[in-house]
């Protein structure tokens, strides 16, 4: 973020707080005795624009980011799950994705799904995400942010949207290729095809954080 | 630095060194490591967060501080603190916050605390050598750094004064720092010495906890309450400053009106036409205080007689415990005065745009301003700013230039700034501006270069 962005925020009413639903797992509570905490491989925190919000990663999302070492977590924004409704449009919602990345104990990666991908793509404008992870973006700001502390940009798309206008934009904003993955966009969290999206995501982290 | 024998200094290449682990060294450590440079923090402490941790040997704290600029402007900017807390946070959250801040970073594992830096002296060419002060018993040790940046505060050396008569007083005389515990103020006559925020505060503290306080002050300042028009008062007043020039000053005037009368009931005269860039005392208890006669105010104390203290008005009284929250004098040892721009001895150090020295380029100081607001989002555009020059120094010659150019002019006519009329307020800067300063420097840092 800019100096001048910052000096903008600073004069802007802050959101209204909201008590936020996150869900976490720790590798630890895997009781799997294979499974090894990385201490150097940066947690994950995941939101989505499904209404569910963070409930919808717990069938497979979390376990399996756990399961790589990693602490992983997931946020429900205002309105989402049990996160109760509050004023404030998209930045209220990225607000919400801030709040919960500081509370993660080291610097998260930041995966967004659908609207989620355009909060946490705000997000990362405002807090120096170790990755961040933009999952068949929809809604996505014209102009986002540049991610603060540059952090390395992924793009995955189903294979149906990878020529859309919306992966187009996002292509160029942030200067990284899509990556493709087979089936629905709004069907990642369970099944086959998500376990190939979520296992080609897990490996793109792992060289880089 | 001749006391310490010539073992061979090692060489840490193109590393840098924070000297300090306070909130500044914190950031510092942070954003260096951010723009790719490997650091080594060095803490003469046991503990991390400096000023606002209790344990510091040094800690300054007083019973009760909290933050005087709320949350919104005293976060960090890219990590801001819970969105739950209360919009004055206490000094133990602030702690936690820092902590956190440094966790949540990775920053500790690059801080070596016990490790007080006794000298930094300049060796061939840009680079410095380090002396960390032995233990006892051992040789000190020597590191060689590209470049230093030094944060370790300004609120270490209490400034005492020395009133006639002081020498021979007979009752007791602490400094703000040295109150630890209220409990020391119950039942007694106390006399608090100094009208900056300290001052302010421990008056208070001493209105419920002592027999009696008498405050002297010697220099009316701007009074504000912690909320104005609803909202906290640093976040009213920075909020304006979005608004057109015009509008700005009536609205300013009318937000402020209210206090400023209040004040004047109280026989403060306020200087000038709002707090602009000299610290304002921030407590919205300190008037109603004042008004219901728990806090007596005097003017200057002019000397002590035996248990007696007379004041510049004829008064005098007879107080059980004298309180000094008379600030603190910046000091930086560790370093040549020269390299700091320090002319004589117990000078001020004259900063490069407040921040870079003027006889070296890869040494400078974060965090030696008073901005009158959050000082922490100050000291993270600081630190932005060193650690890109320090990439830009070596890989583009044009930017440098440039960057160069606009500290030059960014430093003419800083010692005119809103500090220059009163030594203890040397430090003060009008953050509005120098937010503007630090954003065009950065700008020949990170834009394309202007042709
Ligand atoms: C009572 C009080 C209230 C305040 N309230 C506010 C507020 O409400 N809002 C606000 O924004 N600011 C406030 N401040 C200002 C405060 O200075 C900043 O918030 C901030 O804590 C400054 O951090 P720092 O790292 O620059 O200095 P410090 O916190 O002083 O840290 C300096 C560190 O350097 C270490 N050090 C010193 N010398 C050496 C050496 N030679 N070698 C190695 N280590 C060394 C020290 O041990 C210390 O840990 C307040 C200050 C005081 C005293």
């Amino acid at each position: 973020m800019s100096l001048a962005a910052w000096v903008r925020r600073a004069r802007t009413p802050a959101p209204a707080p909201v008590a936020r639903e996150v869900a976490f797992l720790e590798p630890a509570d895997l009781f799997d005795l294979e499974i090894k905490d990385d201490p150097e491989a940066s947690p994950v925190l995941c939101c989505t624009g499904d209404p569910v919000g963070a409930a919808a990663f717990n069938a497979l999302w979390l376990k399996r980011i756990a399961a790589s070492g990693r602490y992983a977590a997931a946020v429900s924004v205002r309105g989402q799950g049990g996160t109760p409704a509050a004023a404030g449009g998209v930045e209220a919602r990225a607000h919400d994705v801030v709040q919960a990345a500081v509370a993660v104990p080291r610097q998260t990666v930041l995966i967004g799904h659908r609207e989620g991908a355009s909060w946490a793509a705000l997000a990362a404008g405002r807090y120096p995400a170790a990755g961040l992870v933009l999952v068949s973006p929809r809604q996505f700001p014209k102009q986002p942010p540049k991610p603060v502390g540059e952090p390395p940009v992924l793009l995955v798309v189903s294979e149906s949207e990878a020529q859309s206008k919306e992966a187009q934009a996002v292509t160029d904003a942030y200067g990284v290729a899509p990556l493709t993955f087979a089936g629905s966009p709004d069907d990642v969290f369970k099944g086959a095809a998500a376990e190939g999206l979520l296992d080609a995501v897990l490996s793109w982290l792992a060289p880089k954080q | 630095m001749q006391e310490y024998s010539s073992q061979a200094a090692y060489d840490r290449g193109e590393a840098v060194c924070v000297i300090g682990a306070g909130a500044s060294g914190l950031i510092a450590v942070k954003n260096l490591r951010e723009n790719g440079f490997e650091v080594d923090c060095y803490e003469r402490d046991t503990v991390l967060g400096g000023l606002w941790n209790p344990q510091n040997q040094h800690s300054p704290l007083y019973p009760n501080t909290h933050l005087v600029t709320s949350r919104s402007q005293t976060e960090i900017p890219d990590f801001p603190m819970p969105d739950d807390w209360p919009d004055y946070p206490s000094a133990t959250q602030m702690l936690t916050y820092l902590t956190s801040y440094a966790k949540h970073f990775g920053l500790s594992e690059h801080i070596w605390y016990g490790s007080e830096i006794a000298a930094v002296e300049p060796v061939e060419g840009s680079r410095f050598e380090v002396i960390v002060k032995p233990a006892a018993g051992n040789a000190a040790r020597r590191l060689r750094y590209a470049a230093v940046i030094i944060a370790t505060g300004h609120h270490w050396a209490p400034n005492l004064p020395s009133y006639p008569g002081q020498d021979q007083y007979r009752g007791t005389v602490l400094h703000s720092s040295q109150l630890k515990d209220a409990s020391r103020l119950r039942g007694k006559h106390v006399l608090v010495v100094g009208g900056g925020n300290s001052g302010v505060d421990l008056a208070c503290e001493a209105a419920v906890n002592a027999a009696g306080c008498v405050h002297s002050v010697r220099r009316d300042t701007w009074h504000l309450p912690k909320y104005l028009g609803g909202e906290p008062a640093d976040y009213a007043l920075n909020r304006l400053g979005a608004r057109p020039k015009f509008l700005r000053r009536f609205l300013t005037d009318r937000l402020l009106n209210g206090p400023a009368r209040l004040a004047a009931r109280m026989g403060i005269e306020v200087p000038g036409r709002g707090p602009g860039g000299e610290e304002p005392v921030r407590n919205g208890r300190y008037l109603e205080h004042v008004g219901d006669g728990s806090i007596r105010r005097r003017g200057e104390v002019a000397r002590f007689d035996g248990y007696d203290v007379a004041f510049a008005d004829g008064t005098e009284m007879r107080p059980d415990l004298v309180v000094f929250a008379t600030g603190y004098r910046p000091q930086i040892t560790c370093v040549a005065a020269p390299l700091l721009g320090v002319e004589g001895t117990g000078g001020t150090p004259q900063l490069m745009a407040r921040m870079f020295s003027p006889k070296s380029q890869t040494l400078a100081v974060a965090g030696l301003v008073e901005p009158g607001v959050g000082v922490l989002p100050i000291v993270h555009w600081q630190t932005h700013a060193i650690a890109r020059w320090l990439q830009v120094r070596k890989s583009d010659p044009e930017r440098a230039k440039n960057f160069r150019d606009q500290v030059q002019s960014e430093t003419t006519g800083q010692a005119d700034g809103p500090g220059a009329a009163s030594p203890r307020h040397r430090l003060a800067v009008d953050a509005e501006e120098y937010l503007a300063s630090l954003a065009r420097i950065i700008d020949t840092l990170e834009q394309e270069p202007a042709k």
